[in-house]
């Protein structure tokens, strides 16, 4: 049986691929998909506690089906925002959005 | 536990603020999605107070709970009342702004603000790391659709755009730690984190102390407070006047019940490695928020800054740890003030932004001149802001600073009081605009004030001056209570 190590592991770099996306990328599509490599990290941890873990039952699974569910609603209104971005401004560049700024 | 074993009349109020929001959804689609419909908003008010009628009468004297995941007690009573009532305030803000955009979809809004509502409901009674994650999710779900709700605005939608997705980052952050705790207990219930958290902090303390630091992190986003705050002035510029009071003021609090949810339940076993932490976050909040809440000229921006220093002052009580029932009853008797001075801030902010069409701080020049009535009460919101005596601001902040002498933290206390001090100049800024200055040639005419406005404004300062006379009403309530049952 593969230790868990391993997919703990593998959601750490998920995660911070998904952290270093958000940070650097300038296009928000992109962007929002970052989000959901950081959502879909914590499903890997989940699912992977739920299994193999020290305490492994079922919650972990029950968990992840909501993340999944809030993960796609967030996407939904986040691309509905990008849409209306980009009617106003013809441009969906992250450092172009820059009327808010002190 | 069977599914139908448990007692969902507790839930009651919830479901009839979800049937009410789905029936103003429904109603709005068949009256026509544009033009103004006041009714809606009656009817949203309406809705708002049945719920918290329904939250004191009907669960109001009784603990329990659904298999530890929804929890009614006198805290999630409490903090129900108080989103409850800040919410109709923001919808009587809302109704006078509503109808001059023609582009703000009246009946969308109103149910909107009554779904966000229902998550921060959802949000106060959890007890358990999903029930907290689902409601907190259809708060912040629907305030991103709330931010961005002018869609041909170009600043609502920006703000929109940076507000989803920094909080779709914070929420990341917040599931990442809960999934090691999740993975080191085997539980998600708040209750038995709670019993095993000392001896697992033994076992594996650095991944105890990652999960808390991210959880830190999120949550930290979420009250805005330093370093996660710099979403803040810019969502709140950038979003509808009303909508940025709902997010200054309601979600604000919703956040810190379940701050102090999350901490004083499931991690009070390691008191001693986050309660420092918290200390110096809220100081560090405090002193960026009023320094950089100096040089604001935008009201908007100013009041983010003031409202992040303002959630730096709530985070003291929450590092000054003595007892629980202590800690609960200081924050949420600031919490009270806080909201009932920003909303009635806010309820003047937007009609007079509205009215001069310009949101600089020199829109406000004259103000007692145009009207006096408006100009007294915004003076006595940025005083018992400022935290001056004969304000509920003063009561609240004079309790934090005993709490935090009580807890020994001098340093902390000291921070507090100076830093309020900076805050009296840009304050007495806007008051100084109000009372010294003549107001422009063309715009001297007495303003007469909507009754929405009105209302809002003398119920904010009714209870805002009220709990600066009479604070032993509360306090001696407060202090009486038992505010956790788990």
């Amino acid at each position: 049986m593969v230790s868990i190590q391993f997919f703990l592991a593998l959601a750490a770099i998920l995660f911070c691929i998904g952290l270093y996306g958000v940070l650097t990328r300038r296009h928000l599509v992109v962007v929002l998909i970052c989000i959901e490599l950081m959502l879909n990290a914590v499903n890997i941890n989940l699912v992977a506690f739920s299994s193999i873990g020290p305490f492994a039952n079922i919650t972990g699974q029950v968990f992840t089906l909501f993340v999944i569910t809030v993960a796609a609603a967030e996407a939904a209104v986040g691309l509905a925002i990008l849409i209306a971005l980009y009617r106003n401004r013809a441009s969906i560049d992250a450092i172009k959005q820059d009327l808010l700024r002190w | 536990m069977l599914l139908f074993d448990a007692n969902w009349s507790l839930m009651t109020p919830e479901i009839v603020l979800a049937a009410f929001a789905l029936l103003i959804f429904t109603i709005d689609f068949m009256t026509g999605v544009k033009g103004k419909k006041p009714f809606i908003g009656r009817l949203s008010i309406v809705a708002l107070l049945t719920t918290a009628a329904l939250v004191v009468g009907w669960n109001g004297a009784q603990t329990a709970s659904i298999g530890h995941m929804f929890v009614v007690d006198p805290f999630s009573t409490a903090f129900k009342v108080v989103i409850l009532v800040g919410v109709a305030l923001v919808i009587g803000i809302s109704m006078y702004y509503v109808d001059r955009h023609p582009d703000m979809y009246q009946g969308e809004f109103y149910s909107l603000l009554l779904f966000a509502t229902l998550g921060a409901m959802l949000m106060v009674s959890s007890l358990d790391l999903i029930t907290l994650f689902i409601g907190l999710e259809i708060l912040s779900i629907s305030a991103y659709c709330l931010a961005g709700f002018r869609k041909y605005h170009k600043k609502s939608t920006e703000s929109a755009v940076k507000y989803v997705v920094l909080g779709g980052t914070a929420s990341a952050f917040i599931l990442y730690g809960m999934s090691f705790i999740y993975g080191l207990t085997g539980t998600t219930s708040l209750v038995d984190i709670g019993g095993q958290i000392g001896t697992l902090f033994e076992a594996y303390p650095y991944l105890v102390m990652m999960s808390l630091l991210f959880m830190i992190a999120g949550f930290g986003f979420k009250i805005s407070v330093v370093p996660f705050h710099m979403w803040a002035p810019d969502v709140y510029e950038g979003a509808p006047t009303p909508v940025t009071a709902f997010l200054a003021a309601i979600s604000k609090v919703a956040a810190f019940a379940i701050v102090i949810r999350v901490f004083f339940i499931g991690f009070e076993g390691i008191y001693e490695e986050w309660g420092f932490l918290i200390a110096i976050v809220a100081a560090v909040t405090m002193v960026v928020g009023n320094l950089i809440a100096l040089n604001q000229h935008n009201i908007k921006r100013l009041m983010a800054y003031s409202g992040i220093a303002q959630a730096g002052y709530l985070l003291v009580p929450v590092a000054a740890f003595v007892t629980l029932d202590m800690t609960v009853s200081v924050v949420l008797f600031y919490a009270i003030a806080y909201v009932m001075m920003t909303l009635g801030a806010f309820a003047v902010i937007t009609f007079v932004t509205e009215k001069t069409g310009s949101e600089d701080i020199l829109s406000f020049r004259g103000l007692y001149h145009r009207s006096p009535f408006l100009a007294i009460a915004m003076s006595a919101f940025l005083i018992s802001l400022a935290g001056l005596p004969a304000t509920a601001g003063f009561t609240g902040k004079a309790w934090i600073f005993f709490q935090a002498i009580s807890a020994g933290l001098l340093w902390l206390a000291v921070v507090m009081i100076v830093m309020s001090v900076v805050s009296f100049f840009y304050y007495f800024g806007i008051i100084s605009q109000m009372f010294m200055k003549e107001p422009d040639e063309d715009v001297v005419t007495r303003m007469s004030i909507p009754v929405s406005t009105a209302s809002v404004v003398s119920v904010s300062l009714v209870v805002t001056i009220g709990l600066g006379f009479l604070p032993f009403l509360l306090i001696n309530l407060f202090t009486s209570m038992n505010w956790m049952a788990f």
